[in-house]
């Protein structure tokens, strides 16, 4: 009888949990732990550093929040079974899949992977939002040389929450949404290799997120996205909030690349060999496979920030024996490799879309793998070149940019294979079509202005001023923001079973598209003046450049709002989408709309690759 | 389907340079690159301004080098790109009929296109690695004067050793005269930006570190920091005023003696 009341109660509590729990439990266990280390900490001694006991109540009261928020959600229930030496019933795990929860199960710990990929593309869709905001902010500030309405330590931190937030907006805007809703079943599989560690990834990131807001509130984040020691040291409490918000969000990253590691060499489906498996899956793996080593780095690297903040240990404090050197090797060590975390899946994205609007082959399969993989290869080994004025090693200036310059060569490939799609193909013009033209074009300006960063005695010029900016937001935004929204467009009928508004969806891109130009070649001319980054204030000269920008940065924000509109209202109430819209030959094109909950009904054979298009000469 | 495709399909076909969309293509390629090079390199050389050292000369014309290097790359992608979008576009929601043909891949090209890539790649390095070997000379050089630089929020200070320890917030320094510069901060790590002259290293506190230059034009010319410091970052800038050897000699004199007769700046190991 009580083993029956158990389950019954234990089955109830699955029931209950849901964000809401989570939220309250979180904010309970933060309070608690605030009071409680505020009632017991001893003060500190008269020798501590500032900010010290202060410090550590922060810390501890986050990492109540996050332990709470995890254990309200409902992360533990299935850890604390197999403690128990028992495991989830079938119903149990049908219900966390979501089976016939409706609207409830987005709100909830679901497994399913399409649940999952929602939830990325709404948060990420949220972090572009908060982030572009900011950027307007910036921008506007920047409009006149005075600078001025905003204040230096609010500016200060207004730069440093854009920079962190749309890195991980950006790292998570290919991978997070359609790695995890169209991936499995591109691939032919019905879910994640593990189900409960992908919900577990995304509310992660919803658990980091609070203390990123909570640092605005306690002094913000003043020291800029790379957050370096010893200013990091000496900022005010708000960088403890960066701290644990880089903790959670690398785990989320690590959980989320060895799910979808996994997946993909384990779960393919039959007959889906290693030629035949699409190129976008390749970008995914690579992405995710380069966030592996980089983010353990990230985290060490914080964990080591905040135990200087709060134990008053000296990894990074000169004057105890540490070095500023070994923050900024560790930040990079994961900082290279993460750009072309955010950037290769994009690009694999609109590879996997250009024969589709071409209508003939991909041209030359294994050149882009072997670029994708080139690019992975190299990126691990470039790091110092962000470094080549910090004067930690001169020596190391000429290896490191060979490995760096180096990269153009795999970087070609990719340029390659897409040009070589466009040669001869039919042109089908969709908005995805447009955005491999776009992306050719802003990535090429990104691309070759890398190279002169890469070249020490350049760089002694350029490094630390907006060029470097500049050159970032093309790679970044002009070619991988343009990568996910034409993912976006493309995915969206099997995504959300509506077609995306296709007039509204072109002035968006052109908006974008054309106040991107005008805002970064703005940006690179006040650079190759010599205005520094991160500034709020600037001479004469900058004026001109500076006032394109901001127009620029302005034409960005109507074309971005016309796209949120674009999708809200095309979500609500598009036009219903047929299975296959675009006569594509990917697997994800033969599920139903909406897409059943495990996929397939019977898995699929795969007996060719998904590139089968044109006229075949006899 | 793809295992039916014929293998020897392949763009190289017959007299392909007689297409007329290869000659299409190499007109627009020709008429690219010299627009892409002329319009970009125009374009920097218009916003780096005028130099004020051989080392900022040098920067300006690495950039145009690259930039002429890259145009051919950047064109032909460009041509490729234009020639595609020039012909058999398709509008409506319906897929438009299959291409021609299908090729999928076509060794010659791939094979052109690496070794190219990598020729440019090793012209790019063995340009830098010149111009570097350069840079690392100029800081060897036994006639030049040494000027201590120390960082701190939010202001730079110049100490001219070799003086009776004069101290100032402005730099000074004389036209035609090779000179290193010993960078160190107090606080938190900043950036000395010569910008006319092209030199900038970073102000590590707790470290010093050097880079070299020589000015050779008269006038005033900006100094700013490069790595975000904190609160004014923005305003941590000043000038340096590059003169005549007698002038320099004349503004040094009259200057008073801070104290500062040491070389090495305050806390830094050396």
């Amino acid at each position: 009888m009580t083993t029956f009341a158990t389950k019954n109660e234990k089955k109830a509590l699955i029931e209950r949990l849901n964000v809401f729990t989570a939220f309250a439990l979180g904010t309970i266990a933060a309070i608690v732990v605030w009071r409680l280390s505020l009632a017991f900490l001893p003060a500190d001694s008269e020798s501590a550093p500032l900010f010290t006991r202060e410090d550590k109540i922060t810390l501890l009261s986050m990492i109540a929040w996050f332990i709470g928020f995890m254990t309200g959600i409902g992360a533990l229930i299935a850890p604390f079974r197999w403690v128990q030496g028992k495991d989830l019933t079938h119903e149990e795990n049908m219900f966390y899949a979501g089976k016939d929860l409706g609207i409830k199960r987005y709100f909830r710990y679901t497994t399913d992977h399409k649940v999952v990929g929602i939830q990325y593309l709404v948060i990420t869709m949220v972090i572009f939002g908060i982030g572009g905001i900011l950027a307007m902010l910036i921008r506007t500030n920047l409009g006149t040389p005075e600078g001025g309405w905003i204040h230096p330590q609010a500016y200060n931190s207004i730069v440093g929450t854009h920079g962190i937030i749309m890195i991980v907006g950006t790292i998570i805007m290919v991978t997070g949404p359609f790695g995890n809703y169209i991936m499995p079943i591109m691939i032919g599989a019905r879910d994640m290799a593990f189900p409960r560690l992908n919900a577990l990834s995304f509310w992660l990131i919803v658990a980091a997120a609070i203390p990123l807001i909570w640092a605005q509130f306690i002094g913000g984040i003043s020291t800029g996205w790379s957050a370096y020691n010893p200013l990091a040291g000496q900022a005010p409490l708000g960088m403890n909030g960066y701290i644990m918000f880089i903790c959670i969000f690398a785990i989320s990253t690590m959980v989320a690349g060895a799910n979808i590691t996994t997946t993909v060499v384990r779960m393919r489906a039959r007959g889906m060999t290693w030629n035949r498996t699409p190129i976008f899956i390749y970008g995914v793996v690579a992405s995710v496979a380069l966030a592996l080593p980089a983010f353990p780095v990230f985290f060490l690297s914080q964990v080591m920030s905040g135990m200087d903040r709060a134990l008053g240990t000296s990894f990074y404090n000169t004057a105890l024996g540490g070095s500023g050197w070994l923050y900024e090797n560790l930040f990079w060590i994961m900082g290279h490799p993460e750009v072309y975390v955010i950037l290769i899946p994009a690009v694999a994205a609109l590879m996997e879309m250009a024969p589709v609007f071409t209508r003939r082959p991909l041209f030359s399969f294994n050149v882009a793998v072997m670029g994708i993989a080139g690019i992975s290869g190299l990126s691990v080994l470039v790091w110092a070149h962000h470094m080549y004025m910090s004067g930690w090693a001169p020596l190391l200036s000429a290896p490191f940019m060979l490995t760096t310059e180096l990269i153009s060569i795999p970087t070609g490939m990719l340029f390659l294979v897409l040009v070589g799609t466009l040669w001869r193909g039919r042109l089908w013009m969709t908005v995805p079509t447009l955005s491999i033209f776009a992306l050719l074009w802003n990535f090429m300006i990104g691309g070759i202005t890398g190279i002169y960063l890469s070249d020490v005695p350049a760089d002694a010029f350029l490094h630390g001023s907006m060029f470097v900016t500049a050159h970032f937001h093309y790679t970044l935004m002009g070619a991988g923001l343009t990568g996910a929204i034409a993912a976006l467009i493309y995915w969206f009928p099997k995504m959300t079973g509506k077609m995306i508004n296709k007039r509204l969806s072109w002035i968006a891109f052109w908006l974008t598209q054309i106040g991107f130009n005008v805002a970064f070649m703005g940006m690179f001319f006040v650079g190759l003046q010599g205005q520094p980054r991160r500034v709020e204030a600037y001479a004469e000269i900058f004026n001109k450049g500076n006032l394109i920008t901001t127009i620029g940065a302005y034409t960005i924000m109507i074309g971005m709002l016309i796209l949120l509109y674009a999708v809200i209202d095309s979500w609500r109430s598009g036009v219903n989408a047929p299975m296959n819209p675009w006569q594509a030959k990917t697997l994800e094109w033969t599920v139903a709309n909406p897409v059943p909950l495990e996929n397939f009904e019977v898995l699929p054979i795969v007996t060719s690759d998904a590139y089968g298009y044109g006229k075949a000469k006899s | 389907m793809s295992d039916l495709r014929s293998p020897e399909q392949d763009y190289f076909k017959g007299k392909w340079w007689k297409r007329k969309d290869v000659k299409q293509v190499i007109v627009l390629w020709i008429v690219f690159t010299a627009m892409i090079g002329y319009f970009s390199s125009k374009f920097q050389v218009i916003a780096m301004g005028n130099p004020a050292s051989e080392t900022m000369e040098n920067v300006i014309n690495l950039i145009t080098l690259f930039t002429w290097a890259s145009s051919p790359v950047a064109g032909f992608v460009a041509a490729l790109a234009i020639q595609a979008l020039s012909q058999r576009r398709h509008h409506g929601d319906n897929p438009p009929p299959e291409a021609e043909h299908s090729i999928s891949d076509s060794p010659r090209a791939t094979a052109t296109w690496l070794v190219i890539s990598a020729l440019l790649c090793l012209f790019a390095l063995i340009v830098g690695l010149i111009a570097l070997q350069k840079d690392d000379q100029a800081l060897l050089d036994r006639n030049a004067i040494h000027v201590n630089v120390t960082g701190q929020q939010w202001a730079w200070n110049y100490d001219y050793p070799g003086s009776t320890g004069v101290r100032s917030n402005v730099l000074h320094l004389p036209v035609d005269q090779p000179v290193v510069f010993h960078v160190t901060s107090k606080d938190v790590k900043h950036s000395f930006w010569v910008v006319q002259m092209g030199v900038k290293i970073d102000a590590n506190p707790g470290y010093v570190t050097q880079t070299a230059v020589t000015p050779n034009k008269i006038g005033t010319f900006d100094i700013r920091c490069a790595e975000l410091c904190g609160l004014l970052h923005a305003y941590m800038q000043n000038k340096v005023i590059v003169e005549s050897k007698a002038d320099y000699e004349k503004w040094l004199a009259s200057q008073p003696d801070t104290g500062h007769t040491t070389w090495t700046p305050e806390g830094a190991i050396e």
